[in-house]
């Protein structure tokens, strides 16, 4: 099929006439968008020091993590002392239970500042 | 003042009014521009009620987004551009019944097909068949015989630029022909009984 032939019958559509309602169906669901009350938008400005803080809980979190991993095998290799892993793990478990205790911080702060910012209660 | 000129004058001086708050200003650019968008939604899925619902929404989406047209662009770029959005993700999510391109059967028996009513139906089914190509290559097909074979227009409306249109173009037109083989010979043959009996008269 040469090219001429398809642009002859895709390009020769015949023209769909709207239906007699259709502008003012249009119409409607504009007049009914207007009406309606606008969707709330989210409050950044109260929002981003709360997210600015837990970032950086978390952050702080797994930098201070990978710092002391780093220095605990450091000083593993150099001193070549082998600690049980029974003895390790009470170690580890306390670096996540310090980021869960900031993220919870974080976010009980940033709801209790929301809600007195908004004065919903 | 041409057509187009004063439709834009007429597009801005709407737009205008219902940022300023007056929502009934909509209903100049729904008049204006209902036949196009119907048209290009109809392109899109061939079912009339849907292409209506499609176009519908594309009304609504521009409406709530009409503060976002910047006036680079014409109005009417815009609001093209906006629709082909709305059609795509409305297809994507619900997609036209169609059948696979390799499953659309060139019709046979050209010499008995050589009336008006049968080389209609045969061009339908060319015409559906674009539908069944991947969205990629349909897309641009749709668009660029809606914009009357205009590849920049067709570019500007997809945001894509004019030669990746082009490349898309051809390899759509190279599936279709692929699909339909005899379809050139036959209207050559049709053409040429259709003169014949033209002289005969």
């Amino acid at each position: 099929m040469k090219d001429e032939l398809l642009d002859r019958i895709l390009g020769t559509e015949e023209e769909l006439v709207p239906s007699s309602g259709f502008a003012a169906s249009v119409m409607e669901r504009i007049r009914e968008e207007a009406v309606a009350p606008r969707p709330i938008p989210f409050p950044w400005k109260q929002a981003v020091p709360g997210i600015v803080l837990a970032v950086g809980v978390f952050g702080w979190g797994a930098v201070e993590l990978t710092r002391q991993v780093v220095s605990a095998a450091h000083h593993a290799s150099s001193i070549s002392l082998h600690f049980p892993a029974s003895m390790l793990r009470p170690v580890e478990g306390i670096g996540w239970v310090a980021i869960a205790l900031g993220a919870s911080l974080a976010s009980w702060l940033l709801s209790r500042f929301m809600i007195a910012d908004s004065r919903l209660l | 003042m041409s057509t187009t000129a004063k439709s834009a004058t007429d597009d801005l001086a709407d737009v205008e009014r219902v940022l300023s708050g007056d929502a009934a200003a909509f209903e100049g650019i729904v008049r204006r521009w209902q036949g196009p968008l119907v048209n290009m939604a109809w392109r899109y899925c061939r079912d009339r009620a849907r292409a209506e619902e499609l176009a519908q929404e594309a009304f609504v989406r521009a409406w709530r987004g009409l503060g976002q047209w910047r006036r680079e662009s014409s109005f009417s770029t815009w609001l093209f551009a906006l629709a082909a959005n709305v059609f795509r993700s409305d297809l994507k999510r619900v997609p036209t019944v169609n059948i696979p391109i390799d499953d659309i059967v060139e019709p046979s028996q050209p010499a008995s097909q050589a009336d008006e009513l049968q080389r209609k139906l045969r061009y339908e089914v060319v015409r559906r068949a674009v539908l069944a190509l991947p969205l990629r290559y349909r897309e641009p097909v749709l668009l660029f015989y809606f914009h009357e074979m205009d590849v920049a227009a067709t570019a500007r409306t997809m945001g894509l630029a004019e030669g990746t249109v082009k490349a898309r173009l051809s390899r759509a037109r190279e599936l279709l022909r692929r699909r339909f083989p005899h379809l050139a010979d036959e209207h050559a043959a049709m053409e040429l009984s259709a003169s014949t009996t033209g002289k005969e008269a």
